[in-house]
């Protein structure tokens, strides 16, 4: 139903023939797969040892980026009293709030918009709605920064925000068209039917149905616009920077550990709200109690 | 609410929608009276779920006005009608807990909290959905999801109450249970209610009036017994149950069958000489025994006997390709022995004023 919903329990359902089958096979069963074992733990290994050495060298007690000396906070410390980097930080964020609220509201209107209207006009802005996805983001960024060159508006915060708000609507749309068109449209009518006017039918009835999938998307939006680089490296005004323009200038003069420091943190930080996204529609589960907008 | 009874709950006055080059519904006129359980009956495309929409103002009609207790609504969006609706898929606002359902409209109006509450309890009541209040549509079954929708429409004591199929999703048993409790909330209430449905076992049971619906227009309007027992059209008949239609020519008080005898049928001024018409008798109305003076007493071959409990149903070949059903009940052939079997010759009549032509 919704966008991030985990899989179904299905622990009951194949008990009985799966077992079965198991035992007779027992023999080939027995034998590990050593080749495959192999190509998922190579795997795993160049997908995740890039991170976890920069987990590890985060917590380094000495500046090396190659001797491990010992665990201590010490690049912590030397990324709070950074002051550049906690502006980048407070900018990225701040950056990845407007853009998340912007495109999901805009994107939540389109899905709405093109669903409704049957019209060729609408067809083909849903065509149009999906140039972005499939643009190299890198045409995307010069483009942008060409535009608002040629306006002679001043590159700043104000423009990645656009830039990204812009970039992302197009996913907030592709992902909640689907579950726009699997609503009932005689929800919507009942709403009207009992007093509401189309504006109260969409609040009161439409955008409750879709409050799970809205929330998923906007964690989805917010961590894609925190970590997006190439659009905000050429919309970016030179200060303050977003975090991941900073990083890279920082790493041109040398790279400090503190930026061992500042990955772990977003790491941490995109844990957390995939997990979040994870969980949102179980909030909204049959038995679930949470009772959000009811309107008491 | 309060109608005079001059002037009809619910006016369609020429009413017609227009769908590109093809109509869904056609110059339909109907007055339907306060107080009334009414039907619209008829197959699927037939038109009477568009009427009903156009009733409840989410469809504009083409043409003609829509007048709910005399006064034109044509232009009124649905939140402006005293009219509420059950939908087909129930259409239950499932974030809300269903007291929440319920009290949607009330709230809507700025109802005050102490009167909601109170209405949404006779409702939960009425509906014998009481101590569910704070349950989800999702975990309720589909009898109970039907009697939330009921309710939530009800609640509002519309002067109109529109009903799109409601008993369809439902299986058998509890759609026949449905179909007594829906009459007697209606007879509670005292509300119109406008019922569409195909089924015509249901419109004949649950109505005052019926209206047949076919290809958008309006074939029949009158009482269950009017539209079964005097068919105003081929259709309605063969629409209404089973007709035994018999295709033939009309000709000085008699129908000459294209296959098979003449059939008297009286003499009919509204019939011209010479045209092809249909010719039909209920299966209920066919005798196999103990025949009347004046009746009309033919001879067939039985092709079928079907017993089904209460009754048993004969097919029976008068001609090549002319086959009658006849439905008798096992009163006095009760024993198996005493029916016919197939290939056996029977006699079997009518009375005269029991064959209908149908032009």
């Amino acid at each position: 139903m919704t966008l991030l919903r985990t899989p179904a329990p299905t622990d009951a359902t194949p008990a009985e023939p799966g077992r079965t089958r198991l035992r007779r096979r027992r023999g080939r069963a027995d034998r590990k797969p050593r080749v495959a074992l192999a190509v998922t733990a190579l795997f795993f290994a160049l997908l995740y040892l890039p991170i976890a050495v920069v987990v590890l060298f985060s917590f380094n007690t000495i500046k090396s980026l190659t001797v491990f000396d010992g665990f201590g906070l010490r690049w912590y410390r030397a990324f709070l009293h950074d002051e550049v980097l906690i502006n980048s930080l407070g900018t990225s964020l701040k950056i990845s709030l407007v853009a998340m609220a912007g495109s999901v509201l805009l994107g939540t209107a389109l899905a709405l918009g093109l669903v409704r209207c049957r019209t060729r006009l609408g067809s083909v802005a849903g065509l149009i709605m999906l140039v972005p996805l499939i643009t190299p983001e890198i045409v995307t960024g010069v483009a942008s920064m060409l535009l608002f060159k040629g306006l002679g508006v001043t590159l700043s915060t104000g423009t990645v925000m656009i830039s990204e708000i812009t970039f992302s609507i197009s996913y907030v749309t592709v992902i909640l068209r689907s579950r726009v068109a699997a609503l009932n449209p005689e929800v919507e009518e009942a709403a009207m039917d009992l007093g509401a006017t189309r504006w109260q039918a969409v609040r009161l009835v439409t955008l409750p149905a879709l409050l799970p999938a809205v929330l998923a998307c906007s964690v989805l939006i917010f961590a894609l616009v925190f970590d997006d680089f190439v659009l905000a490296y050429f919309t970016t005004g030179v200060d303050p920077q977003p975090l991941s323009v900073r990083i890279y200038s920082a790493i041109r003069f040398g790279v400090q550990p503190t930026i061992n420091a500042v990955g772990t943190l977003m790491l941490a930080g995109s844990i957390g709200l995939i997990a979040l996204a994870l969980f949102i529609p179980r909030l909204f589960g049959r038995r679930g109690g949470l009772d959000l907008l009811s309107g008491k | 609410m309060e109608a005079t009874p001059a002037t009809p709950a619910v006016r369609l006055d020429g009413v017609s929608k227009r769908y590109a080059d093809s109509y869904a519904v056609r110059d339909v006129h109907l007055d339907i009276e306060a107080g009334e359980f009414f039907s619209l009956l008829g197959p699927s495309g037939c038109g009477k779920t568009t009427s009903l929409r156009m009733i409840g103002g989410f469809t504009d009609p083409t043409e003609g006005a829509v007048l709910l207790g005399g006064e034109d609504v044509t232009a009124l969006p649905p939140n402006k009608r005293n009219v509420n609706t059950v939908f087909q898929s129930y259409a239950l606002f499932d974030h809300l807990s269903i007291a929440d359902n319920i009290a949607f409209g009330l709230k809507r109006k700025g109802v005050d909290k102490a009167e909601i509450r109170r209405r949404v309890g006779e409702m939960l009541e009425l509906v014998q959905l009481s101590g569910q209040s704070r349950r989800k549509p999702g975990t309720l079954s589909g009898g109970q999801r039907q009697r939330v929708a009921l309710a939530r429409a009800l609640v509002n004591r519309p002067a109109v109450l529109l009903l799109d199929e409601p008993l369809a999703a439902l299986d058998l048993k509890l759609r026949r249970q449905m179909q007594v409790e829906l009459k007697q909330i209606q007879r509670e209430v005292g509300i119109t209610f406008v019922f569409v449905t195909h089924d015509q076992d249901e419109a004949l049971t649950m109505s005052d009036r019926v209206a047949v619906m076919n290809e958008g227009r309006v074939e029949q309007c009158g009482t269950p017994e009017d539209v079964y027992e005097h068919p105003a059209s081929r259709f309605v008949a063969s629409f209404m149950g089973t007709s035994n239609l018999m295709a033939g020519t009309y000709r000085d008080g008699a129908v000459l069958l294209d296959e098979g005898p003449a059939l008297s049928v009286g003499h009919r001024d509204d019939v011209g000489e010479g045209t092809s018409v249909s010719v039909s008798v209920r299966p209920e109305k066919i005798w196999l025994s103990d025949f009347e003076p004046g009746m009309e007493v033919l001879r067939g071959v039985i092709r079928e006997t079907v017993y089904s409990g209460p009754t048993t149903t004969y097919l029976i070949e008068l001609a090549p390709g002319v086959t009658l059903s006849v439905l008798e009940q096992n009163t006095a052939r009760a024993r198996m022995e005493d029916r016919w079997i197939g290939g056996e010759t029977v006699e079997f009549g009518w009375r005269p004023e029991h064959c209908l032509v149908l032009s």
